[in-house]
C-alpha cells in the first residue's frame, strides 16, 4: 500500500515537474528561438547573469521576474469572478489530460509492479477528450467577461471554432481505436512495439487530421483567430495582466506538450525505439542484474517518450512559424466541409479494412 | 563626398535588375489546393533555413558572410546614410555664432510646432545681423519631417545623423534650448551639400550631366 | 462521497434557476452536467461520464453560451421578492417529495447493491457496445435514424435563410 501510494506520488511529481518545470518556461525560449533561427535573426539573447547569456535561456527567468511584479488589472465593468477564474479554467485542462497518457510501459522491480501512467483509465482518450472540451469555457469566459470588444470578439471566434474543430478531431482518431480495439492508452501503445505497426503508418491519414484538429483546438497558428494580434489586439486575453497572461499562454505551451505525447502515444509508437523490441534492450543491459536491467530499460523507454515529444513539439513550433493565418470563413469551411468528410471516409475505409481482415 | 546615383540592390546595378515573374493566374492548381504537399514545401523551406543557421551557430563558418543579417545594436551600428534624417540641430558659424537669422519661416512650417523663436539683432562688425535671441526645440514634438531644412533659406537648420540619447525620463529634458542646437559647421558640410542637391538651393548646379534624375528647382 | 457530489449538483442547479445573469446561470448548469458526470463515475459508468462531458459540458454548453454571448441579453431589472422566491421553493419542495414518495412506491426499497459482476466490466466501453449493439439494437437505430432527420430539418432551415 505505501509502495503504491509512493509511486502514485512519484509520478505524479514527476509528471508535474516535468510540465511546469521543464515545458512550460523552456518553451516560451524555444518558441522565440526557433523562430529566430528559421527566420535568419538571432533571438532572445541579452538576459544575463555575471555577463554568461547561456544562448537566451535565462530569458523565462527574468520574464517570469517581470510577470510576477506586474500591477494584476481587472478593467471596469468586468466580471471579477470569472475574469478570474477564466484562466485557471483553460490551465487545468492542460496540466490534467496528462494524468492518462502513459509515459512507459509496465515493469517489474523488486517484486512491486510500475505503471508508468497516473491513472489508467479504461476511456483514456476520452478522458483527454472531455477535458479538451472543456477549455473552451476559459477562452470563452475570458472572452466574455473583460468586458472588451475584441475580447468578446475572440472568445466568440474561440468558440466557434473549437467546437467546430472538436468534432473532426472525435472523429479522426476513431480510426486508430479501430485499428487497436482499445481506448485505453497504456493497451495502444503497448501493441506499438513493432515498427511497422505504429499508428502513423496504419493510421496516416488519421495522423494529419488529428494533428491539424489539434493545433486548431490549441487555438496556435495558422488556426490561432481567437487571438489574431493584427486583427483584434490580442483577442481573448486582451485585458489581461501579470499572472494571469502568462497563465494562459502556459495553458497554451502545455496543451502543446498534450497534444505531442497524444501523438506519440497514439501514432509514433509511444515509448518503443524504433526495431529495437524490449528484450533486445532487456538483453543488452544484461550486465546490470535482473533488477537494474528493468530499470535501465525504464529509464530508455521514458528518454525515449520524451525525445519523441520534443521532435513533435519541434515540428509543432516549425508548423506554426512557416504557416500565414486562416482567414475565419476559410477555418470554418476547413473544419466542416473537408476535414469532417475526410475523417468520415477515413473511418469508413478502416471498417472496411478492420472487417475483410 | 560623392554620392552614388546609380543606386544598387546587393551587387546588381538598378537598370539590370529584372522584375520576377509574377504570377498574375491566382486560381489554384488542384495540385496546390490539397494543402499538404504546399504546407511541406513551406516547411522544408523553414526548416532548411533552421537547419543551416542552426549548423551555423554550433560552427561558426570562417571567412564567409554570416547568414544572419541582426545587427546586435548597441555593440554593432549601422552606417547612416546621408539622406538619414536624425535630430534637427542649427548650424554654428566658424566663429561660434549661430547662422540662423530668425525669419521664422521654419516656426511657420513646422507641422508639429515644435519649434518657437524669439528674434533680435545684433552687431556683426559694422552691420547689424538678425539673430534668434531664444531658439527652442520641442523634441518631444518633432516629427522629424524635415521641412524645416528644406524651408530654410540660410542653411541654418539642416537635419543630422544623431539618432542616439533622444529618449528621455522628463518631458521637461526634451525642450531643447539653442545651446543644445549649435552644431558646428564642419561636422555638418556634408549634409548641407546633399541638401542643396535634394533642394537645388543657392543655384546650386548640379557637377554631371548624365544623370537628370535631379533638376534644379527654377 | 455521493453526497458531496450530488449537494454540490442541486445547490448549482438551484442557483441556475435563480440567477437572473444568463452566463452565471449557464456556468451553473455546466458545473451540475459536471457534478452528474462525478456521479457516474461513482456508479463505475466511466464511459457515459467521459461522454456527458464531452457531449453536455463540452459541446452544448459551449453552444449554449456562444448563443447567450451572441444575442446578448440584458439582465432583467427588479428582483424576486423574498415572498415570492419562499413560493417558488415551496412548490420545489412539494414537486421533489411527491417524486420521491412516487420513485418509494414504484420501486420500493433501496438502490441494489453493487455486486461483483456490477463491479467486473461493467460500465467500460466493450460492456456498454456489446448492450448498446445487441439487446438495444432496436431503440439504438430508432435514435440514431431521428438524429438524422432533425440533422437534415436543420440543415434545411439554415439553407433557407442564405438563400
Amino acid at each position: 500500500m505505501i509502495a503504491e501510494l509512493i509511486e502514485a506520488v512519484a509520478k505524479i511529481l514527476f509528471i508535474f515537474g516535468v510540465n511546469m518545470g521543464f515545458f512550460a518556461p523552456i518553451l516560451g525560449w524555444v518558441e522565440r528561438k526557433q523562430s529566430a533561427v528559421m527566420q535568419d535573426r538571432v533571438g532572445a539573447n541579452r538576459a544575463d547573469i555575471l555577463g554568461f547569456t547561456l544562448i537566451g535561456l535565462l530569458h523565462p527567468l527574468t520574464d517570469t521576474i517581470k510577470i510576477l511584479t506586474k500591477e494584476d488589472f481587472i478593467p471596469a465593468g468586468a466580471n471579477k469572478l470569472f475574469h478570474t477564474l477564466a484562466p485557471f479554467i483553460s490551465l487545468t485542462p492542460a496540466l490534467i489530460t496528462f494524468a492518462v497518457i502513459p509515459f512507459g510501459g509496465q515493469y517489474e522491480i523488486f517484486g512491486h509492479r510500475i505503471n508508468l501512467v497516473i491513472a489508467d483509465l479504461d476511456v483514456g482518450i476520452l478522458f483527454i477528450f472531455a477535458f479538451a472540451s472543456l477549455a473552451t469555457y476559459g477562452t470563452v469566459l475570458a472572452g466574455w467577461s473583460s468586458n472588451n470588444n475584441w475580447s468578446f470578439l475572440g472568445g466568440l471566434r474561440a468558440a466557434a471554432q473549437m467546437l467546430s474543430y472538436e468534432v473532426a478531431m472525435g472523429l479522426s482518431i476513431i480510426g486508430i481505436i479501430m485499428v487497436y480495439g482499445s481506448l485505453r492508452l497504456t493497451e495502444i501503445g503497448a501493441m506499438q512495439e513493432n515498427f511497422l505497426r505504429w499508428g502513423i503508418f496504419l493510421q496516416p491519414v488519421g495522423f494529419i487530421l488529428f494533428l491539424t484538429c489539434a493545433i486548431a483546438e490549441n487555438k496556435r497558428v495558422p488556426f490561432d483567430i481567437p487571438e489574431a494580434e493584427t486583427e483584434i489586439v490580442a483577442g481573448y486575453f486582451t485585458e489581461y495582466s501579470s499572472m494571469k497572461f502568462i497563465m494562459f499562454w502556459m495553458a497554451e505551451f502545455l496543451e502543446v506538450v498534450t497534444i505531442s505525447g497524444i501523438v506519440t502515444t497514439l501514432f509514433l509508437g509511444a515509448w518503443h525505439l524504433p526495431f529495437v523490441s524490449s528484450e533486445k534492450l532487456l538483453s543488452l543491459f544484461g550486465f546490470a542484474g535482473p533488477n537494474l536491467s528493468i530499470v535501465l530499460l525504464m529509464l530508455t523507454n521514458i528518454v525515449t517518450f520524451f525525445a519523441k515529444i520534443i521532435f513533435m513539439i519541434w515540428l509543432q513550433m516549425t508548423i506554426r512559424w512557416t504557416l500565414p493565418r486562416f482567414r475565419y470563413d476559410q477555418i470554418m469551411k476547413l473544419g466542416w466541409k473537408i476535414l469532417l468528410p475526410i475523417s468520415l471516409i477515413n473511418i469508413f475505409i478502416t471498417g472496411l479494412v478492420v472487417l475483410l481482415k | 563626398m560623392n554620392y552614388e546615383l546609380n543606386y544598387t540592390i546587393g551587387s546588381i546595378p538598378l537598370d539590370k535588375l529584372k522584375p520576377k515573374k509574377v504570377r498574375k493566374n491566382i486560381e489554384l492548381t488542384l495540385w496546390e489546393r490539397l494543402y499538404i504537399p504546399e504546407i511541406i514545401r513551406g516547411m522544408y523551406i523553414t526548416t532548411r533555413h533552421f537547419t543551416i543557421n542552426m549548423i551555423g551557430f554550433v560552427f561558426p563558418p570562417k571567412g564567409k558572410k554570416r547568414k544572419i543579417f541582426t545587427v546586435y545594436y548597441p555593440e554593432e551600428k549601422l552606417t547612416i546614410p546621408i539622406a538619414y534624417r536624425g535630430r534637427p540641430v542649427l548650424v554654428q558659424r566658424e566663429d561660434g555664432k549661430e547662422k540662423c537669422v530668425a525669419c521664422g519661416l521654419c516656426e511657420r512650417i513646422c507641422p508639429a510646432l515644435a519649434i518657437s523663436i524669439v528674434g533680435g539683432e545684433r552687431h556683426r562688425g559694422n552691420d547689424m545681423e538678425r539673430y534668434p535671441v531664444a531658439y527652442t526645440l520641442d523634441m518631444s514634438r518633432c516629427v522629424y519631417c524635415g521641412l524645416c531644412e528644406e524651408v530654410c533659406p540660410h542653411e541654418a537648420i539642416v537635419m543630422s545623423d544623431e539618432y542616439i540619447g533622444l529618449a528621455e525620463y522628463d518631458r521637461k529634458n526634451m525642450i531643447y534650448p539653442k545651446e543644445k542646437l549649435l552644431v558646428p559647421v564642419a561636422r555638418l558640410k556634408d549634409r548641407i551639400e546633399y541638401v542643396r542637391k535634394i533642394y537645388g538651393k543657392n543655384n546650386y548646379q548640379i557637377p554631371s550631366t548624365n544623370n537628370q534624375i535631379i533638376t534644379k528647382s527654377q | 462521497m455521493f453526497y458531496i457530489i450530488g449537494g454540490v449538483a442541486v445547490l448549482s442547479a438551484l442557483i441556475m434557476v435563480t440567477n437572473k445573469k444568463p452566463v452565471t446561470a449557464a456556468m451553473n448548469l455546466i458545473v451540475t452536467m459536471l457534478c452528474l458526470a462525478g456521479l457516474y463515475v461513482i456508479l463505475d459508468a466511466h464511459l457515459i461520464a467521459a461522454l456527458q462531458i464531452i457531449v453536455y459540458a463540452g459541446a452544448i454548453m459551449v453552444l449554449f453560451l456562444f448563443v447567450i454571448m451572441l444575442l446578448n441579453i440584458q439582465e432583467k431589472e427588479g428582483r424576486l421578492s423574498g415572498h415570492k422566491i419562499f413560493l417558488q421553493f415551496a412548490w420545489i419542495m412539494l414537486v421533489g417529495y411527491i417524486f420521491i414518495s412516487m420513485v418509494k412506491l414504484i420501486g420500493g426499497g433501496s438502490l441494489p447493491a453493487r455486486t461483483e459482476e456490477s463491479i467486473n466490466g461493467f460500465g467500460t466501453t466493450k460492456a456498454v457496445g456489446e448492450i448498446l449493439f445487441t439487446d438495444f439494437l432496436l431503440p439504438f437505430e430508432i435514435a440514431s435514424i431521428l438524429l438524422l432527420a432533425a440533422m437534415v430539418g436543420a440543415v434545411i432551415l439554415a439553407k433557407a435563410k442564405v438563400d
